[in-house]
């Protein structure tokens, strides 16, 4: 599932989400902080990636367990790419653990905004 | 110790806040919060994944602004984040969140702090445990 970052779309989840530090929302603060501009938030990111096994899953409360490590900055305008594969599948249990990722390309080179994620999703 | 009123020191992060606990915190899960957050993420149904990443935010200012604490929140960078969902919240329900200090360690010219926070329900179920890593760099 592929998402471009717009700066509507990170000021909304300041607001819905709570976050409100003018790291996301002021391009001069982000600067003052070593970045070229606004930066979306981590838990941006990670929530476009709990969706996106959400709906590999067919349902949100499959999902018993998910992180990430959040490895490189998304900036406005940045399109951020899901990806994600079966590391294990217990047919007991009906669980799977899925290995997960989210990149991103910037001046041509391929980004990891989220490494290291992962999953774990009871199989309906 | 570094004087708080020396303009050139950066206060060091307090080690021995590590274990430190926060009181619990109400936080009622409203259906338009919900509602709001299944929008920016597309979500058909259900409770977003990642929604209580709301709640933490309720408790969020009180470990940031915390003197005792020692860290420059300004300065400091979203390193990772787990969630373990026992089960999902419900619409309106009220859920009460706490936070402790879990390990604070510094390696090299880099802060690291782990945040563990539990969310429970009215009758004291665990609903959510969650891990969140803040980094700071001190180094100048």
């Amino acid at each position: 599932m592929r998402r471009v970052v717009t700066r509507e779309d990170v000021k909304t989840y300041a607001e819905v989400g709570g976050d409100g530090n003018a790291l996301h929302l002021d391009d001069e603060t982000a600067r003052v902080r070593g970045f070229d501009g606004v930066i979306a938030h981590g838990m941006f990111t990670m929530g476009h990636l709990a969706a996106c096994v959400a709906a590999w899953a067919g349902d949100p409360a499959a999902i018993t367990a998910i992180s990430a490590q959040f490895r490189a900055p998304v900036f406005m305008g940045q399109e951020i790419v899901t990806g994600g594969r079966v590391r294990t599948l217990d047919p007991g249990t009906r669980t799977a653990i899925l290995a997960l990722w989210v990149t991103s390309e910037r001046d041509g080179e391929t980004e990891w905004p989220i490494k290291r994620g992962e999953a774990t999703v009871r199989l309906l | 110790m570094p004087r708080l009123d020396d303009a050139d020191t950066v206060p060091a992060v307090n080690l021995e806040a590590e274990g430190k606990v926060y009181p619990a915190v109400a936080f009622v899960v409203e259906p338009e919060r919900v509602g709001a957050f299944r929008e920016i993420f597309g979500l058909p149904g259900g409770i977003p994944p990642t929604f209580l990443a709301v709640a933490e935010f309720v408790v969020m200012p009180t470990v940031i602004d915390d003197p005792e604490l020692g860290m420059d929140f300004p300065r400091v960078l979203h390193g990772a984040q787990e969630y373990e969902l026992i089960r999902p919240p419900r619409e309106g329900e009220t859920l009460w969140i706490g936070a402790r200090l879990d390990s604070i360690k510094v390696r090299g010219g880099t802060t690291f702090l782990v945040i563990a926070m539990e969310v429970v329900d009215e009758t004291g179920a665990a609903v959510t445990r969650t891990r969140s890593t803040m980094i700071e760099r001190t180094a100048s």
